[in-house]
């Protein structure tokens, strides 16, 4: 067993025909450039058996060749090397995203199934799991009587768009969860995004602002490098959120209700808001909420980035809740500085 | 002793078991898999409870993923990860073993 260095041109070359062999074709350089660590296996003749990365908590481009292996040990002498990998990093609650057909394999070794369809299968293990998750986040003591709804929004950053989205929830149900997608992959970091929606819900007593954890994953960063078509990759992400969400979410919190924006402008996104209201149905009732204008004009964070990028501000004053625009105003320099960084303002 | 941060020993190969063993607040839990859990699981369960009782861990979260170890690699296992959660590797009890 040893590290992998795949910025040695041979050793790299090495590994992807290896991969490529066992049907794992995409090699894009933002897949790659995730990567933290690569482990592989040799046998006596100095060619790779074995081979599994980490990136952050998720296990990835795991390939075992059982050629020259009695059943699965390569397998999980790989997958308790990665997990003792990260275990000197202090990682111990770890994810993976894998072909349907190696989704026992996982369970096989103390990893838990969180949702699959037919094309893949998300699955954690560790010591944190998502029964942990939904338990920690606060309840009312008579919550099974409530009716209640939930948002999952990125909010980068919280505008009065999400604002009349949380408000059309709020006065519909009893309760309402906010929860925000903690991918740092925004121009607003997780914090930064969780505090703007809290200060900006402040007022509704009846919306609780919870960190969507790694449970709300965006399907802006599932990975699905294993997935030929890009097409595939969307509706397989979708899905596998909607479900973790109706399955492992869900029915803890006595959720019953979901609102969305109406989508006229991404294509991903629209595809997204098809696939939650075919999946949460019927356990969960699906509201497409049209979005929100302001002077003639459909709100939009993307615009309010852009805004921010052009140093010009003021002409999305209407768009944004005061609390949002003093936080702009304050740290202007900040977020422009991270824009010239290269951090992406488009997308979501 | 008291678990002050999560840590894991062992490994998934034939023979071993991988034990990660974190805080809790309401005594010990232990969630086993085992291949073998309807023969052996009430025994693995015991040389886990055994060897955290021995070590005076009272609340701890277990996890086990069982390979067909022996007992003997269980309690090694188990004393590995407590004693890795405790922070006490540098000073390890032996006596109380």
């Amino acid at each position: 067993m040893q590290l992998l260095n795949l910025k040695d041109r041979e050793v790299f070359r090495e590994w992807k025909e290896f991969l490529e062999s066992l049907g794992i074709s995409n090699f894009q350089e933002n897949e790659l450039a995730q990567i933290d660590s690569t482990l592989g296996m040799y046998n006596d003749a100095g060619s790779l058996v074995a081979t599994g990365s980490v990136a952050g908590n998720v296990l990835k481009y795991v390939g075992v060749c059982n050629k020259f292996s009695v059943h699965g040990s390569h397998f999980n002498t790989i997958i308790s090397s990665l997990m003792n990998l990260l275990a000197q990093n202090d990682i111990f609650h770890v994810f993976v995203f894998t072909k349907l057909k190696y989704s026992q394999s996982f369970q096989h070794i103390g990893f838990n199934e969180l949702a699959h369809t037919d094309l893949g299968a998300i699955l954690e293990t560790g010591d944190t799991d998502v029964k942990d998750y939904v338990h920690r986040i606060p309840q009312q003591p008579n919550q099974v009587d409530l009716q209640v709804a939930s948002i999952v929004m990125n909010a980068n950053p919280f505008t009065l768009g999400h604002r009349y989205l949380v408000e059309q929830a709020a006065a519909a149900n009893d309760l309402v969860y906010v929860f925000v997608v903690s991918d740092d992959v925004s121009l607003f970091s997780t914090t930064e995004r969780l505090a703007l929606v809290q200060a900006g819900t402040a007022d509704l007593n009846n919306v609780v602002v919870v960190n969507g954890g790694q449970y709300m994953v965006s399907y802006v960063t599932f990975p699905a490098y294993f997935l030929p078509t890009p097409d595939e990759a969307i509706t397989y992400q979708t899905t596998l959120d909607a479900r973790i969400f109706k399955n492992a979410i869900a029915p803890g919190l006595n959720i019953t209700q979901r609102y969305l924006g109406s989508e006229p402008f991404s294509r991903t996104t629209g595809i997204y808001n098809q696939v939650l209201q075919k999946e949460l149905a019927p356990a969960i009732t699906v509201h497409v909420v049209d979005r929100k204008q302001a002077s003639g004009q459909v709100i939009t964070a993307t615009q309010v980035r852009e805004a921010i990028a052009q140093n010009e501000i003021a002409t999305v004053q209407d768009f944004l809740p005061a609390t949002t625009y003093q936080f702009i105003q304050k740290h202007l320099t900040t977020l422009q500085a991270r824009i010239q960084k290269g951090m992406t303002i488009h997308g979501n | 002793m008291e678990i002050k941060k999560t840590a894991i020993a062992g490994t998934l190969e034939s023979s071993d078991i991988q034990l990660t063993i974190s805080k809790a607040d309401n005594g010990i839990s232990i969630d086993l898999q085992s291949d073998v859990k309807k023969v052996f699981g009430d025994q693995i369960e015991s040389v886990i409870k055994d060897t955290l009782a021995k070590l005076d861990v009272k609340d701890a979260k277990v996890k086990a993923v069982d390979k067909g170890a022996l007992d003997c690699v269980i309690k090694a296992r188990t004393i590995a990860a407590i004693q890795r959660a405790a922070e006490t590797t540098d000073t390890p009890e032996w006596e109380v073993l």
